[in-house]
């Protein structure tokens, strides 16, 4: 059967400053289609479907629905086109009621009644199979409900292309079921879906055809009958293969660190983290290699004595330390470096001085108790931007006029200060140039050797393989494997890290 | 199709340090000047008396300074508040407490001496207003509840209290049933400079700023404040108690006012009636933007706001209503607010596609 | 934190600039005009409100313009909406400063104020309408309210057809206590049934409050109201509603042309010639005057048609009966809402005894207590 496709996407282009996030791709989408846009975070799949839904431009390219060239200024044409998007946090209006959200807005309320809104939404859901009580609140219903709200809501509103944005990570496992099932019925009725997802059994288990991006590009498009999950991913991660370059410890010592089963609740009261088991040892680095979402915040900041661990046990050299806060911590040798730089690790409107403290402001080193010394900050200050290379016009300038690069070697530089045993570094080299990076990483590889204890999180494959020396897979909130750096391969790596099991005889 | 966008200024410049302002206070002038001509008013007598009346003597100068000691001190109270993002709007509730627990401790100990009853009438007016801001700022500390709507809504307690007490059981029997409590006594009153009513509140308010001053510059807890109001986040990975911090900083905003609550009615009423503040509690919040939260811009834009307020309210009788007072002033302040928002965010215009 | 010191420092200083330079240039002007109304006969007055309110101070300016009619060699200055803190005592400094001969404000608070200004200017005249305390220069003044009052409560008495009778009041002070006394004595000198429901508005000027109060005596099912209010908004809630409305201060008709019946009205024009006279030739003398209907300081503004003949015949009598004094309202047998005789028959309570009043008499409805 020759059928004309819903969307077209031709030579689609688009770049934001210092990345092209999309570079010539071209995407259909068939009516009676679940298509799923696989890729890792960043390959462009979320900059792709936010032009479809007219939130962004393209720089160049253009997009055909039902093969009528469109121009979307805004998302209000978009959806007036037959677009719609489901974002990872529903747009529902929450004291409202399910049939208020799902026909308010649309245009024909104005002649209804609570009673009729309600039969209406009733009415209409069941057509698709929903089955919804139209008069409960929003704020009543679970994550899961709120997305069907949200699948009605775009359907009422005429919708035929529904763009749905890693739908599942919010739901539990019968959810995502239900969920699956509601898609394929869509498409049974001639409604194209296009799911945007990291998740590899998804797609294989809904999808009936896949296009795998990666840096921008499309990398494969193809029915879903006509791959396996293994080739999924390493369409996803494939790159030429990269040796460990990090010259081998000079020692590896005994365990510093260690958690055993290890749970911690997220901010949403799920478990982001369960039964994790990890140790770091003296003189190395740990790397964590993982999707970003998979616990790897709520694990940094449960080492740091932000978060407090629902069970197990996090210990350093042997004495177990559930019940320090941050400050105890700290003394005892565990420094942190923050993911979120410019919002927890350095505070973006002071200064250099003021950050250099911001640890340890309240030791005797700086303070007698009142005031701060700020003389002996500015020694440390000195001291600090020689010994660490860091460029900056003036002390007493508030840090964000700082790069990148500079922030990151300050915020080390912070940290290293203390002598700490342990250094917990999350994506130090996110964001920053080549050069930058390599200068971080020789400072972090020189701690090392040192005898310190490294834990790093990453998200790069290139740099896990070129830094670390054991490498913890982290999916699901749990280490799916530990594995010796110069034992593994980018293509084990990359299936552990998607929560594929990966069958090799010599791992 | 060109849509204007206002981008936060990257750099700060000196061009737009400084012109900004002076363009934005000679508008102000021009346009206001306008205003009056139009409305058949001569603008440069206008302006000419208003100066004489916020500067033309030395009787003036006392009387501005009698009005901007109120708002020095109870914009120093909301400008410890405001650095560490908490918006205590609360100020007037809180003047009103301190006012009312140092009229408590007048009333009651009138025979003790000044040396002992007026710091027992200060610390009064501290603790009534400290309470007043502990409220606010525990709800806010421990429980997230919006301090903005809970110190606006104490503000309505405090002044209806007040006037409960001032009406009933306060209320002088030789009053023949008007609103006042009875006078303090004169060991009550706080010491003013020679014969005018500049009293010892200039020397307290100054005092308060510079505390302020090497309290937040230079101070461990100063140093917290600035962390906080910065990033909660930064300031739970520095390991401060953020919420103890809230609490506290809220009490002594709220003190700070209390005292100015204990001046108005020590230094100038003399006892405890209804209206013993026009608002200062929510102009201190201007001065105290205008002034960026510095101390010692407070006390230099308190003098000037209390200027601009005499002087205007004085023109009256050349002959200007009122209403055209408060119109004058509403605009002056409008340009330099605006001249304020240009200086932090430059405006750009944006050509959009066409379709 | 040297940025923001740095700059703050540097916009007072602009705005100083500023100000002196446009300051200066009208500088010449000023002292012209100054000279110019040197001979006058100067007369300030202090507003605790706004002339445009249509109540209190609206009555006061209607005096002062009355003034200036009279006496052409007198000139007048006004400060509207003087606060009665801190503020009170610079604007009637200033008045003294400009060079009045007589300085008028016109509401209880200023007296501690004036009375500091009136030591330093023992040249001055100090008029302080409603005040407690008279100095060498300072007399206090006030009119006897509650006469128009009592005959504005025949009115409301002969026109309400429920007996229901509602009155919005400002504050639980004497004067206002005095005034609910003194109209329902009148309501119930001609209808005995009636009684008067008491909602305090806790505000002197406050059109929306007012309006509020008015409304939940409307609700309470009351069909005539009264004011003891400075802004019209009563009477409008009593023209929306369809129901008949007693003013206060001045002749309020035009606001509410179908509700309002009449009201007790204050012509202070009489009495600011005569104390003005008297500074001019220096025969004024300090005093506390409490003038009634016969100065003409309180009057009833006039009443509506609607009103029977017969009851506007009774109203005059009474009124005349005043006016000859030969009966006041405050004469006995007085009953308090208790019940228990208050004011002898024949007894008439002392002025001491009117100005300290914190009761209600019998007929009111309410609690003298806010």
């Amino acid at each position: 059967m020759k059928r004309l496709p819903v969307i077209e996407m031709d030579g689609i282009t688009k770049s934001f400053p210092g990345v092209v996030a999309n570079k010539n791709i071209h995407f259909r989408v068939y009516p009676g289609e679940i298509h799923a846009l696989l890729g890792e975070n960043g390959a462009g799949k979320s900059t792709l479907m936010s032009i479809l839904a007219g939130l962004y431009r393209p720089d160049s390219g253009f997009i055909k629905v039902k093969g009528e060239k469109l121009e979307f200024s805004s998302p209000r044409k978009a959806l007036s086109a037959g677009i719609g998007m489901i974002y990872q946090h529903f747009r529902l209006v929450n004291n409202f009621t399910v049939a208020e959200n799902v026909i308010l807005g649309a245009g024909k309320s104005l002649k209804m009644n609570k009673k009729q809104m309600e039969k209406e939404t009733l009415k209409f859901a069941s057509q698709f199979g929903f089955d919804i009580n139209p008069s409960a609140r929003i704020y009543q219903l679970s994550l899961g409900e709120q997305q069907k709200v949200e699948i009605i809501k775009m359907l009422y509103r005429g919708c035929d292309i529904l763009i749905m944005d890693e739908p599942t990570t919010v739901l539990t496992p019968h959810e995502v079921n239900d969920l699956f099932n509601t898609l394929r019925v869509m498409a049974s009725q001639g409604k194209a879906v296009v799911l945007i997802t990291h998740k590899l059994h998804e797609v294989m288990e809904v999808a009936d055809y896949v296009t795998v991006l990666r840096h921008g590009e499309v990398v494969g498009s193809t029915p879903i009958a006509e791959v396996d999950e293994t080739m999924l991913a390493k369409m996803m991660v494939a790159k030429e293969v990269i040796f460990n370059e990090a010259s081998h410890p000079l020692l590896k010592g005994d365990s510093i660190l260690e958690l055993c089963n290890a749970s911690i609740f997220g901010d949403q009261g799920h478990l982001a983290v369960q039964d994790l088991n990890l140790d770091i040892k003296s003189g190395e680095i740990v790397a964590i290699a993982g999707v970003a979402g998979n616990g790897q915040r709520e694990l940094i900041e449960a080492i740091a004595g932000l978060r407090k661990l629902h069970t197990g046990t996090i210990s350093l050299d042997g004495k177990v330390i559930n019940d320090l806060n941050i400050r105890q911590r700290l003394n005892l040798g565990i420094s942190v470096v923050p993911e979120d730089r410019m919002g927890m690790g350095l505070v973006p409107n002071l200064d250099l001085l003021d950050n250099i403290i911001l640890r340890t402001y309240y030791l005797e080193k700086y303070s007698d108790g009142i005031f701060i010394d700020y003389k002996s900050v500015r020694k440390l200050a000195e001291e600090m931007v020689e010994d660490y290379n860091i460029y900056l016009s003036d002390l007493n300038h508030p840090v964000n006029y700082m790069s990148g690069g500079n922030l990151q070697k300050l915020l080390i530089a912070r940290e290293l200060s203390q002598k700490p045993r342990v250094l917990v570094a999350a994506y130090p080299s996110r964001g920053l140039d080549i050069a930058a990076a390599e200068s971080v990483y020789n400072i972090l590889l020189q701690e090392r050797d040192k005898g310190t204890g490294i834990l790093l999180i990453l998200e790069d494959l290139e740099d896990i393989f070129r830094y670390a020396d054991r490498v913890a897979v982290m999916y699901a909130g749990g280490i799916q494997k530990i594995l010796d750096a110069d034992k593994t391969n980018i293509d084990e790596i990359g299936a552990l890290m998607l929560g594929v099991e990966y069958v090799r005889k010599t791992s | 199709m060109i849509k204007a966008k206002m981008i936060k200024r990257q750099h700060e410049s000196l061009l737009v340090d400084i012109g900004v302002p002076i363009f934005s206070i000679l508008l102000a002038f021009i346009v206001s000047g306008l205003f009056l001509y139009f409305s058949g008013y001569d603008p440069g007598e206008t302006f000419s008396r208003m100066l004489k009346g916020a500067f033309g003597s030395s009787y003036a100068v006392s009387e501005t300074i009698v009005k901007a000691i109120p708002l020095m001190l109870a914009g120093l109270a909301v400008s410890l508040a405001f650095r560490m993002k908490l918006w205590n709007i609360g100020a007037e509730g809180q003047l009103y407490m301190g006012a009312f627990a140092a009229s408590w401790v007048a009333l009651s100990f009138g025979d003790l001496s000044s040396w002992v009853l007026l710091p027992l009438m200060f610390l009064a007016g501290f603790i009534g207003g400290a309470v007043w801001g502990f409220i606010p700022g525990a709800l806010r500390g421990y429980w997230q509840v919006n301090e903005t709507i809970t110190t606006l809504m104490l503000n309505y307690i405090a002044i209806s209290w007040v006037s409960y007490l001032v009406f009933g059981p306060w209320k002088d029997p030789a009053s023949k049933g008007f609103p006042l409590t009875p006078r303090f006594t004169l060991s009550g009153y706080l010491p003013s400079f020679g014969d005018s009513r500049v009293h010892m509140g200039l020397l307290v308010a100054v005092v308060i700023a510079v505390l302020f001053y090497l309290v937040l510059r230079y101070s461990r807890w100063g140093y917290e404040i600035k962390v906080i109001g910065e990033s909660q986040n930064a300031a739970r990975y520095a390991g401060m108690n953020v919420a103890r911090n809230m609490v506290l900083v809220m009490l002594i905003s709220g003190g700070i006012a209390g005292i100015t609550g204990m001046i108005e009615v020590s230094g100038i009423t003399h006892r405890l009636q209804q209206d013993i503040s026009p608002g200062y509690g929510f102009t201190a919040v201007i001065v105290a933007w205008l002034a960026r939260l510095h101390p010692f811009s407070i006390i230099v834009v308190a003098f000037l706001f209390g200027a601009l307020l005499v002087g205007g309210f004085g023109i009256q009788t050349f002959g200007i209503p009122y209403s055209i007072v408060l119109m004058l002033e509403g605009s002056i302040l409008f340009f330099l607010l605006a001249g304020e928002f240009l200086r932090r965010y430059k405006i750009i215009l944006v050509r959009k596609e066409e379709q | 934190m040297k940025k923001f010191k740095k700059f703050g420092i540097l916009l007072l200083v602009i705005m100083f600039a500023v100000t002196m330079v446009v300051g200066c240039g009208g500088q010449k002007a000023a002292d012209d005009s100054d000279k110019q109304t040197a001979e006058k006969f100067k007369v300030g007055f202090i507003y605790i409100g706004t002339p445009g309110d249509a109540g209190w101070t609206f009555a006061h300016d209607q005096g002062r313009k009355y003034l200036e009619e009279q006496i052409p060699e007198v000139e007048t200055v006004a400060l509207e909406s003087v606060p009665e803190g801190a503020d009170s005592e610079r604007s009637i400094e200033q008045l003294a400063q400009e060079g009045c001969n007589v300085i008028i404000a016109n509401s209880f608070g200023y007296g501690d104020a004036m009375l500091e200004v009136a030591k330093k200017y023992p040249d001055i005249v100090f008029l302080h309408c409603s005040g407690l305390s008279t100095a060498d220069n300072v007399s206090t003044f006030f009119g006897r309210i509650y006469q128009a009052r009592y005959l504005s409560g025949m009115v409301a008495g002969a026109m309400t057809k429920n007996n229901n009778i509602g009155y919005a009041a400002a504050y639980p002070i004497p004067e206002v206590i005095r005034g609910i006394n003194a109209f329902t004595l009148g309501v119930q000198a001609v209808n005995p049934d009636a009684t008067v429901k008491v909602v305090w508005s806790n505000t002197w000027v406050d059109p929306t409050l007012e309006k509020q109060a008015a409304q939940s005596l409307i609700n309470a099912g009351c069909d005539v109201l009264a004011q003891h209010a400075d802004t019209p908004a009563v009477q409008q809630a009593a023209e929306e509603a369809g129901i008949y409305s007693v003013g206060y201060n001045s002749d309020m008709r035009s606001f509410a042309p179908n509700a309002n019946l009449t009201g007790p009205v204050w012509n202070w024009g009489p009495y600011y010639v005569r104390a003005i006279k008297g500074a001019m030739d220096g025969t004024w003398k300090s005093e506390s005057y409490w003038g009634g209907l016969e100065d003409g300081i309180v009057d009833l503004a006039p009443i509506s048609d609607k009103v029977p003949a017969d009851i506007v015949a009774k109203v005059e009598a009474k009124k005349n009966e005043m006016i000859a004094k030969t009966w006041d309202v405050f004469t006995g047998p007085i009953y308090d809402q208790d019940g228990t005789l208050k004011v002898q028959e024949g007894q008439q309570m002392t002025d001491d005894e009117k100005l300290s009043l914190d009761w209600f008499v019998k007929g009111v409805e309410g609690s003298p207590k806010s």
